[in-house]
């Protein structure tokens, strides 16, 4: 037995550079986004914009990795079927690593949920506004002022939805670490996971 | 005596025209004042930010004028045009205060307050060259936000 193969489990390289160095480009830039967004003062909040572009920038990128990428990362393998969130809930609590060569069911689910609240965050934050701090997004003087105070609006109630999405992936890492004793951090790192072989009749 | 019935006549349209112009609810009146009196801040906050940023040239006569008129506007008491009955339940559409302003006060009050002692900050440094003016313009945007973000609304 070679040692890339242990068991019924056997290292395979399932996520490719683009996006592992994509992942954690999303994590500066979001984080540092956010943070700057929810402390913005005078000195920084141009910063805040700029990261927005960022972010822009990698949601385009993931769009289109999701169409010609490789399997694992493309949209079509993201969005989960029924029957494969009922299969995945049953096997949920067991203590054993899942060993699935990708997302499973409902963090692919979320992946394509959080890309479409950062779209929908880097959209509205084109036509924003702080009026105490005199800072505005690029195309906030386009719009009527109604639109100007319902894009900021929402803008403020996506940033709370994405702490809370991005904290469910953070804690559902931690849950597949700790519980299931599989981990899921190294592998975006490095590509390489422990992929469980399906079991054939000899 | 024509002229005179004609003069009175003209007097008396016009003060009807004044009177409708003017509203008959003085509490819609006391909102529109406000929202005109942030126009006024807005007006003369916005030179000192952009020279701030580098987005407008520092121009030290202008800054202190407008950090004086800021100062100005900021120790104005205008507590008349906060009055009762005027928050954004009472008058959905047309103001963002927030019923808070009143529920909690003296709130609003001390952040008012806060608001005041940052503009006479400013308003004594601003032609003084552009770093003094850094040095004071981020406690005046602070200082809006002391009010903005507790009580108005984001939305009419």
């Amino acid at each position: 037995m070679r040692a890339d193969q242990t068991g019924d489990y056997r290292r395979e390289k399932i996520w490719d550079p683009v996006i592992r160095l994509w992942h954690w480009l999303l994590v500066v830039s979001v984080s540092t986004g956010w943070l700057l967004g929810q402390f913005r003062d005078f000195a920084t909040v141009e910063w805040h914009i700029y990261l927005g572009y960022c972010t822009g920038i990698l949601v385009l990128i993931r769009l289109m990795w999701g169409i010609f990428g490789p399997v694992p990362v493309r949209l079509r393998t993201l969005l989960p079927s029924p029957s494969q969130i009922m299969e995945y809930t049953r096997h949920f609590g067991n203590r054993k690593p899942s060993g699935s060569p990708g997302h499973n069911p409902f963090g692919g689910l979320s992946v394509v949920i959080m890309l479409v609240l950062l779209a929908v965050q880097v959209c509205t934050g084109l036509f924003s506004e702080d009026d105490a701090l005199f800072a505005s997004g690029p195309l906030a003087g386009w719009i009527s002022t109604g639109g100007v105070l319902r894009a900021t609006a929402i803008h403020h109630v996506v940033a709370t939805l994405l702490l809370v999405f991005v904290g469910m992936h953070v804690a559902a890492v931690l849950y597949y670490l700790l519980w299931k004793r599989e981990n899921l951090i190294v592998p975006m790192i490095t590509g390489w996971k422990w992929i469980r072989v399906i079991q054939r009749d000899p | 005596m024509r002229n005179i019935l004609r003069f009175s006549a003209a007097i008396a349209g016009l003060s009807f025209l004044v009177t409708a112009a003017a509203g008959d609810d003085p509490l819609e009146d006391a909102i529109k004042a406000r929202q005109g009196y942030m126009q006024v801040v807005k007006f003369n906050a916005a030179p000192l930010f952009g020279m701030a940023k580098g987005k407008i040239e520092y121009d030290a006569e202008a800054a202190k004028t407008y950090a004086n008129n800021l100062q100005a506007a900021a120790m104005m008491k205008n507590g008349a045009m906060w009055p009762e009955g005027t928050d954004n339940v009472s008058y959905a559409g047309k103001t963002r205060t927030l019923p808070e302003a009143w529920t909690t006060y003296p709130k609003v009050a001390e952040a008012n307050q806060v608001w005041i002692d940052a503009t006479g900050e400013l308003a004594r440094v601003a032609g003084d060259g552009l770093d003094a003016l850094r040095s004071k313009i981020g406690a005046v945007g602070e200082g809006c936000k002391g009010c903005h973000d507790d009580f108005r609304a984001e939305d009419f």
